[in-house]
């Protein structure tokens, strides 16, 4: 049996060493990706392009001057009145506009003054940032502007401050670094992405060929078959793992918590469902179009439901359910729990068990759905 | 130069080869549902309800109030209440919960004292709770810390108004913040680039690895009637898709359509023609349908993180920025984010439009000499 296995995985080598296009492709994308979370991804959005309406006197210029000074807003132009923030918004020069009621100052004085800040709510991100950081500047102006006054009223300010502080504490990522997050996520969607897809290619191709039932003539079984074929493809995977690993935790400085033999061990196991699924896909697709179509399907939809970069918890419960169908959401959690915090089996044990019976299930049905196929 | 009944014989064969496959025909059609529902309904770019721990040493009124105040805000969900910290950093550490209020014992006496100290830890493995939690816990403790020492000053006889700035944040074309109306129509406009790009370089390439192409090419009939015959039925079922996800978008899920209808189909096939001449270019490039693949999910995720589709394009350096500008998406999503969210005209997004219109003329071009250059 080995023996037979073996002449097919070096079939298999062969065809994929032999295809050097293919094979740079298969490596060189997923450091691609990497560097691309790495460097292009930011969440926090400053430095708003801002417009200014109605701005007289000094009290509009400080207020302006607040906003500049938390980084967030970049005043790009003064403007004469609502209408033309609107119409900057309109045409996308400006993410903001301030609006300065022309009775600004006097309102100041009797301590009744209102600011409109306009947020373009087309893109979420800066619509974000723009309406959070806007309440928090007015805040700040308005608590300046107070103490001056207190100040000017002969009042000893120098022991008023807020009388709470709050000390943030933002544990295994202190920096709030996109990437330390994005690295265990990005190694779980590229593994289950890469066996999927190999897997899936590599049967579904013979079949498409013809050159399937050329090799089940042979003495082989189907069982070995299929064996032959995923190895190869297991170790290429191993290799791009290894690779992002090295890259992500040496050149770019993502801390490694965890044990690192706890996570290829995993790592292992979670291979196994990422490649029953590729089997099955390949079982129920009859072309390379459509094996393409479904693998764009799993992978975008993992992507999407396993809480790769948006959260489970806010999903719509049907929705978590659907995301369980993933092996991606299940092994997401292990990744980032050895990754990011360190943690292992005693803590981790719920979510390796529940991907060895995710496992047993996938292999099972893959291996009856072929069985039946090939017949 | 172009016959019409030449190019009708490669419809006819196209078509045939098209309705024949009904599966692949119902995977077509089907998966950008699939990927616009579970998007829309999965996607909730505003994290609030974060589940959170709670440690209160103090518990007294002061206390109280300021978790009543975290609470109030719809941010923070208790999900447990913990003994300690160690007990919170273990739900942390665990998943249970996301983040985690420390309140110290005597809270009360060192607020009055001006001294109060609250702890916030957050669960930095997950990038998007963290930011939510982190400016919804900054406003909240400013704005409470505030009202508490207004209160003090009050009480010390400060008569005047004490936050004489009040600012009312308006967002406009989305004044809740709404995840759906951000996300549905760049998450059209991203369904239709791959329908486009995957279907044409697929169908192309395929011709090449079974040798097909050969075979056809040795036929009266000439590249370019082979290359329209080829393009024209994905351009039709990319205008199916794209009604049938437009309705399901807009009517279904009720997101707003502030623009010109007309405006938005019309500039919606110039979109699909540059995806058409994009997936020309793939095919050109790519020599077997496995390598169309890789190509075309990689041009997937790019167009996912570089082209403003979620990620916002400001902060990204100028040189990432640059390989976003080779996407076609780039273009669209500012075109429907003007179009359809803002309700703009023509007027305001035209440099978008032209750039678009050059987009696909030039890769139409190049895809037809790259595919005259690999025949000789």
């Amino acid at each position: 049996m080995g023996l037979r296995i073996w002449a097919v995985m070096q079939k298999e080598f062969i065809q994929t060493l032999r295809d050097r296009r293919t094979l740079l492709l298969l490596l060189s994308i997923p450091i691609i990706e990497l560097f691309l979370f790495a460097y292009a991804i930011r969440m926090n959005v400053d430095h708003l392009r801002t417009v200014v309406a109605g701005a007289e006197g000094a009290e509009c210029y400080a207020y302006v001057q607040a906003l500049e000074a938390s980084g967030y807003f970049d005043v790009v132009a003064y403007v004469d009145d609502q209408a033309e923030v609107i119409r900057a918004i309109d045409g996308g020069r400006a993410r903001v506009g301030v609006v300065f009621p022309p009775t600004f100052a006097r309102d100041l004085q009797r301590g009744t003054a209102q600011v409109l800040i306009l947020v373009d709510g087309s893109d979420f991100f800066p619509a974000q940032t723009a309406y959070g950081m806007a309440g928090v500047t007015a805040q700040d102006y308005g608590f300046s502007v107070m103490v001056e006054r207190l100040e000017r009223s002969g009042y000893d300010t120098r022991f008023l401050h807020p009388p709470l502080d709050m000390r943030m504490r933002i544990l295994y990522n202190p920096d709030m670094s996109d990437l330390v997050f994005l690295l265990p996520g990005l190694l779980a969607m590229l593994l289950q992405t890469q066996t999927l897809v190999l897997t899936s290619a590599a049967i579904v191709r013979e079949r498409e060929l013809g050159t399937m039932e050329a090799l089940l003539v042979t003495p082989i079984r189907p069982l070995e078959l299929m064996l032959g074929k995923i190895i190869p493809n297991i170790i290429l995977v191993i290799l791009d793992m290894l690779l992002i690993l090295a890259l992500g935790t040496g050149l770019l400085r993502v801390p490694f918590r965890g044990n690192v033999l706890f996570f290829f061990a995993v790592s292992a196991l979670y291979l196994l469902s990422g490649l029953g699924l590729g089997i099955l896909v390949s079982s129920i697709s009859r072309s390379q179009k459509q094996t393409q179509q479904i693998v764009m399907v799993v992978v975008l939809l993992g992507a999407i439901l396993s809480g790769f970069i948006f959260p489970r918890y806010a999903m719509p419960k049907w929705v978590q359910m659907v995301g369980l169908l993933f092996p991606l959401t299940y092994f997401l959690g292990i990744s980032r729990g050895v990754i990011n915090k360190g943690i292992g089996w005693s803590v981790l044990r719920p979510s390796v068990l529940s991907i060895a019976l995710y496992v047993l299930v996938v292999l099972g049905v893959a291996v009856v759905s072929f069985r039946r196929r090939l017949e | 130069m172009i016959d019409l009944q030449r190019l009708r014989a490669v419809l006819r064969k196209e078509l045939t080869q098209l309705l024949r496959d009904r599966i692949t025909l119902l995977l077509i059609f089907m998966m950008p549902l699939l990927e616009l529902f579970f998007f829309a309904y999965a996607v909730n770019l505003s994290v609030d309800h974060i589940p959170t721990a709670v440690c209160d040493l103090s518990l007294d009124v002061r206390s109280r109030d300021f978790i009543d105040a975290l609470v109030a805000s719809g941010y923070f969900d208790i999900a447990e209440y913990a003994a300690g910290e160690a007990d919170v950093i273990a739900a942390l550490d665990e998943g249970r919960v996301r983040a985690g209020i420390v309140i110290p014992p005597d809270f009360a006496a060192q607020v009055a004292r001006g001294q109060g100290e609250v702890l916030i830890i957050l669960d930095g493995s997950d990038t998007y709770s963290v930011q939510a939690a982190y400016s919804a816990a900054t406003a909240i403790a400013q704005h409470h810390a505030l009202d508490l020492m207004v209160e003090k000053l009050r009480r010390q006889g400060q008569t005047f108004e004490l936050m004489p700035v009040e600012s009312s944040v308006r967002v406009l074309y989305n004044p809740t913040l709404d995840g759906l109306i951000f996300i549905v129509p760049a998450l059209i406009a991203m369904l239709l680039q791959i329908l486009t790009v995957n279907l044409t370089a697929q169908s192309i390439v395929r011709e090449w690895e079974l040798g097909t192409i050969e075979q056809l090419l040795a036929t009266p009939i000439r590249p370019l009637e082979l290359i329209l015959g080829k393009l024209l039925p994905n351009l039709i079922i990319a205008a199916v898709a794209l009604v049938l996800i437009a309705l399901i978008g807009f009517v279904g899920m009720g997101v707003p359509f502030r623009g010109s209808v007309l405006l938005f189909l019309f500039l919606s096939l110039l979109f699909a023609i540059s995806g058409l001449g994009l997936g020309l270019l793939v095919s050109t490039v790519a020599h077997t349908q496995n390598e169309a693949e890789s190509i075309t999910s990689m041009l997937m995720l790019l167009s996912m993180l570089l082209t403003g589709f979620i990620y916002p394009r400001e902060p990204m350096p100028a040189i990432v920025r640059l390989v976003g500008d080779l996407i076609p998406l780039t273009y669209f999503v500012r075109i429907v984010r003007g179009v359809v969210t803002r309700g703009v005209g023509l007027t305001l997004v035209w440099q978008d439009v032209a750039a678009l219109a050059i987009y696909a003329a030039l890769a139409m071009y190049l895809a037809a000499r790259f595919f005259h250059l690999r025949l000789d």
